[in-house]
């Protein structure tokens, strides 16, 4: 077992850069998900950790050994692709016996390997099979018995789930994270999924342009995002946004100058910034409060109900904003309620650069 | 009226679709049938000197059995088709995996590779015939330089099969080309990601991955060659007309010659239903293997 050092990795493709200037730590053992929007540099990076890409410069260690320009066959990782990438032509079995049989293990190592693995997954009826015969599911835990009969020291997953429907998704979501516990394997896992990455990660690397935006366990990055990207990305739906300043002695929303809902302590933090800000409040974080209770009036232009709680649509300072409320309140469009952030779960955002303000 | 009533009963549907195919059908029945139906006919039966014709049953296919000509026929049809497909298969896979590498190869180059099957068949049979010409042609000069002993060519009994099949093979072995770089190029990439991780090495993808997922791709350009092979005839008559004496008379060259130039029709069509015969069951069988071989 391994860890993955990367360190002042760049790669380019001709005067493209993907990725500047990228260095990260990933621990022995550690589940890390690469999270980002599309273009991010997230599936090239998991690609040059894999050999499948050679790097521009920097260094790439796995383990001790530095593995720059080391063949993907001799890096002792294993992959799981988003197509799967399974041998068309090839039983089930002899997919997950194919590397071993390239190494010229003995055929009864082989057969207890790809048995075990079999019966880890599950899919032992199915060794007989063709891949055309699988169903999208069964391929996937196909791909990840191919994976796990290497015993490698890295497993490498290129967004395995995508092709996958929502409630197989979750399920074989929960498979892989109780695997990862079982093996005790290092797991880099690519995604463009922020519920993907918060279920599974130990910690998370927020990716955008190449340039990792945070790397913390789920909980801080949800909790304490580092910028304005992060917050965005991360949570469904996505944290809402207001412009606000500081004007005379008191916060306002810029649009229109109402009041808002800071502290005494946010109001410092904005002044600090000369006066200008971007406030954040996640959805779920907003509570139905009464009018005399200092709320924003809102008007409800639309109101999604997903069962356990409701998503109200409203705008603020003429700023379109989502809340997250208990059904019970039963709330219908058109109808107008005070709304409060609850104490301590506003964040504020350097105005100019995202980041988030001391 | 209601909608309901403009509503087409399955019938009403059947007999509007039989009506409007109607011309297509007989039209393809026309030109399809009738020519085959006619030769089997026409196999039935012996024509006199003067035209007069009789019918002979199962004769001429009786004569067929005992006509040693037929026999040698035969032997040359699938020695050249063995020949040649082998040859085109290999050079055409081959051609195929280079064509694919070589991404960066500008695109005249490209065509100009697949450019031989696009001459008509005369053309390229008179090309050859003046670069084999033992005397004048640019293939001995080339032999002599090198220190090879000239060679007779198309004129040698045992040099003709191999040589003819050199020539189809240059005319079509792109066209097998062009076939496989097709399915080459609808390979999965990330399948040979895969073995790049699982340890294969480049030979090894090819014999344990690019091939067997070629394989269909292979068969199909197989099964076309082998139509265009059994019945084979335009080069052959434009270089050997079947000769030396007979080396090169394949079984179309024969029944060419007995229907044109002895004008025994009725013999000659039953040549050409067995030839007929032959080719539908090469690729009835190939047609099974492709199934066996899909993945």
């Amino acid at each position: 077992m391994a860890g993955i050092s990367i360190r002042n990795l760049v790669k380019s493709y001709g005067s493209f850069t993907v990725v500047p200037d990228l260095s990260l730590e990933i621990a022995d053992h550690e589940f890390v998900v690469f999270v980002g929007p599309s273009g991010c540099g997230k599936s090239t990076l998991l690609r040059i950790i894999a050999g499948l890409e050679p790097i521009t410069s920097g260094e790439l260690y796995i383990g001790d050994k530095r593995v720059n320009g080391v063949p993907a066959a001799q890096r002792d990782i294993a992959m799981v692709f988003q197509d799967y990438a399974l041998y068309p032509h090839m039983r089930v079995y002899d997919n997950m016996a194919f590397a071993l049989q390239l190494r010229g293990m003995p055929k009864s190592d082989i057969d207890s390997r790809v048995r075990q693995a079999a019966a880890m997954l599950h899919i032992e009826a199915y060794l007989d099979r063709k891949p055309k015969e699988l169903s999208g599911g069964q391929r996937q835990r196909v791909a990840m018995g191919r994976a796990i009969v290497r015993n490698p020291q890295v497993f490498l997953f290129d967004e395995p789930l995508s092709n996958l429907d929502a409630k197989l998704r979750a399920q074989v979501r929960a498979e892989i994270k109780a695997l990862s516990q079982q093996l005790r394997t290092t797991m880099v896992f690519v995604t463009h999924d922020q519920i993907e990455a918060m279920t599974m990660a130990d910690r998370i690397v927020v990716l955008q342009g190449g340039v990792v935006q945070q790397y913390d366990t789920p909980e801080v990055v949800y909790e304490r995002p580092a910028n304005q990207f992060v917050a965005g990305f991360i949570g469904s739906p996505t944290m809402n946004f207001f412009a606000v300043e500081w004007r005379g002695d008191a916060a306002v929303f810029a649009a229109d100058a109402t009041p808002a809902p800071l502290d005494d302590a946010l109001g410092a933090r904005l002044r600090a910034a000369a006066g200008k800000a971007v406030a954040g409040v996640r959805p779920e974080h907003f509570q139905v409060v009464s009018a005399n209770a200092s709320g924003i009036p809102v008007q409800i232009k639309l109101v999604e109900p997903l069962g356990s709680d409701t998503l109200i649509h409203f705008e603020v300072a003429g700023a379109a904003a989502i809340a997250r409320v208990d059904p019970s309140l039963k709330p219908k469009p058109g109808e107008r309620l005070f709304l409060k952030p609850q104490p301590g779960k506003i964040h504020l955002f350097d105005a100019a650069n995202g980041r988030v303000l001391p | 009226m209601t909608y309901a009533a403009y509503a087409v009963t399955p019938d009403r549907q059947r007999a509007e679709l039989a009506t409007l195919s109607a011309p297509a059908v007989l039209f393809t029945l026309a030109m399809i049938a009738f020519p085959v139906v006619y030769t089997v006919w026409l196999g039935f039966h012996t024509f006199s000197s003067t035209g007069r014709q009789s019918f002979s049953g199962v004769g001429n296919y009786s004569r067929l059995v005992a006509d040693h000509e037929f026999w040698h026929g035969l032997w040359v049809t699938l020695a050249l088709y063995v020949l040649s497909l082998a040859l085109q298969l290999v050079l055409g896979i081959w051609l195929a995996l280079l064509l694919f590498h070589a991404k960066r190869l500008p695109g005249i180059v490209r065509s100009l590779f697949i450019s031989p099957f696009m001459m008509p068949p005369v053309v390229a049979g008179l090309m050859w015939l003046v670069i084999l010409d033992p005397s004048i042609g640019a293939a001995n000069y080339l032999l002599t330089r090198v220190g090879l002993p000239p060679s007779d060519w198309l004129a040698s009994p045992l040099w003709v099969i191999p040589t003819i099949a050199m020539i189809d093979t240059w005319q079509w072995a792109p066209y097998v080309a062009l076939i496989v770089l097709g399915g080459l190029q609808s390979l999965p990439p990330s399948v040979y990601e895969a073995a790049q991780i699982d340890g294969a090495s480049p030979l090894t993808t090819f014999r344990r991955i690019t091939l067997p997922l070629l394989l269909p791709t292979i068969v199909t350009a197989t099964i076309l060659r082998s139509v265009d092979l059994l019945r084979f005839f335009d080069i052959i008559y434009i270089t050997t007309q079947g000769g030396p004496g007979n080396a090169s008379n394949t079984l179309n060259i024969y029944g060419f010659r007995v229907g044109f130039e002895f004008f025994n029709i009725g013999y000659a069509s039953a040549l050409m239903l067995t030839l007929t015969a032959i080719v539908f069951g090469v690729v009835l069988a190939f047609n099974r293997l492709r199934g066996a071989v899909a993945w």
